[in-house]
């Protein structure tokens, strides 16, 4: 931001606007294709856990805590 | 050394064609052999933009199925004796490309030339993958909108998971092209900033290119408006060029003339 904007503050022009709302968007976005692997992944357990049982859908979500990546995954059974 | 460069943008219509074309005759210009090739089966364009369009025999499916050798493919530019042009198929099959036979022209391409650029289809699809699974850089082209900016975001993240480089631990080196900067807007606050689209997308940028009337006529005659020397956008993309053979160039001046103070404090 220039220094005129900061000392004097701005009326939020549209490209500020723009710049926030791609920010928020992205943000959400990147959560959740930072596994590009999820999806083929994801249907790979899937056929695992059909052999065994029956399953409706899995869920799996990331995390991470302090220095540790979570994979968490959630099987919801017929 | 001979190297492969991807366009992409994952939104259509922010100029990526455009741009693949000025910047291979701005690299044939220094003296590089460049061939540019059309990756968007079933969508061709870049002939247009490259005033070949009535020169086209065979294309690059056929080169890749073997029904016809690369030599008979090729096709040399009206002005430029080291650029050659390699259109794509028309055909509707977009799952013809074949991965294996992708590496194969990309390495017969190698053989010939300094420069192969391959220009991708839209979207982040079939197409898409083959154009970027062998490159070794990418370019990105975003104008400063929204659903552009936030389209280009989305492809950054998933090049290198298709990328066979990448995935033997080398880099693809990317780089954001900014198309169709209107100045005036910027400075008025009503057009996203070079400085805003760079920290969104967290890549170097190698090219500023101001949006120009006369990109529009230079595409109706099909001679890319790089090779007019009055030209603004012209100047962008001869400066990219040779950003991207590795010349330090100093960044246009789009600023609107205002002054000195205003300038001290954008």
């Amino acid at each position: 931001m220039s220094l005129l904007t900061s000392l004097f503050g701005k009326k939020s022009s549209s490209a500020n606007v723009a710049r926030d709302r791609l920010k928020l968007v992205l943000a959400h976005e990147r959560a959740s294709n930072a596994l590009p692997y999820m999806d083929e992944m994801k249907a790979e357990i899937m056929e695992v856990i059909k052999k065994y049982t029956q399953v409706k859908d899995i869920h799996i979500s990331s995390q991470n805590n302090q220095n540790i990546d979570v994979l968490e995954m959630e099987i919801i059974l017929k | 050394m001979s190297i492969v460069i991807t366009v992409t943008s994952g939104k259509g219509g922010v100029g990526k064609s455009t741009t693949l074309a000025n910047l291979a005759v701005g690299m044939a210009d220094e003296g590089k052999k460049v061939v540019a090739v059309d990756f968007d089966i079933g969508l061709r364009n870049l002939d247009m933009l490259l005033g070949l369009e009535n020169r086209i025999v065979y294309n690059v499916i056929d080169v890749m199925e073997g029904k016809c050798n690369l030599s008979q493919a090729l096709i040399n530019d009206k002005h430029s004796k080291s650029l050659y042009f390699l259109p794509a198929s028309q055909t509707s099959d977009k799952n013809i490309l074949d991965k294996v036979k992708v590496k194969e022209l990309l390495d017969t391409l190698k053989k010939e030339f300094d420069v192969i650029l391959l220009d991708s289809p839209a979207g982040i699809e079939g197409g898409f993958e083959h154009a970027i699974a062998f490159a070794d850089r990418a370019l990105i082209i975003s104008t400063p909108d929204v659903s552009s900016v936030r389209d280009a975001d989305r492809v950054i993240g998933i090049i290198d998971a298709k990328s066979e480089k990448a995935q033997q631990g080398e880099e693809v080196v990317k780089h954001v092209v900014i198309n169709r900067v209107k100045p005036e807007l910027v400075e008025r606050g009503d057009m996203l900033n070079t400085e805003d689209v760079l920290n969104i997308l967290a890549l170097p940028l190698i090219g500023v290119v101001p949006d120009c009337e006369k990109v529009i006529s230079s595409t109706n005659l099909g001679e890319p408006i790089i090779r007019d020397t009055k030209a603004q956008s012209g100047e962008a993309y001869r400066r990219i060029s040779k950003r991207i053979l590795g010349e330090e160039v100093d960044y246009l001046d789009l600023s609107v003339k205002k002054g000195f103070f205003k300038r001290m404090f954008t």
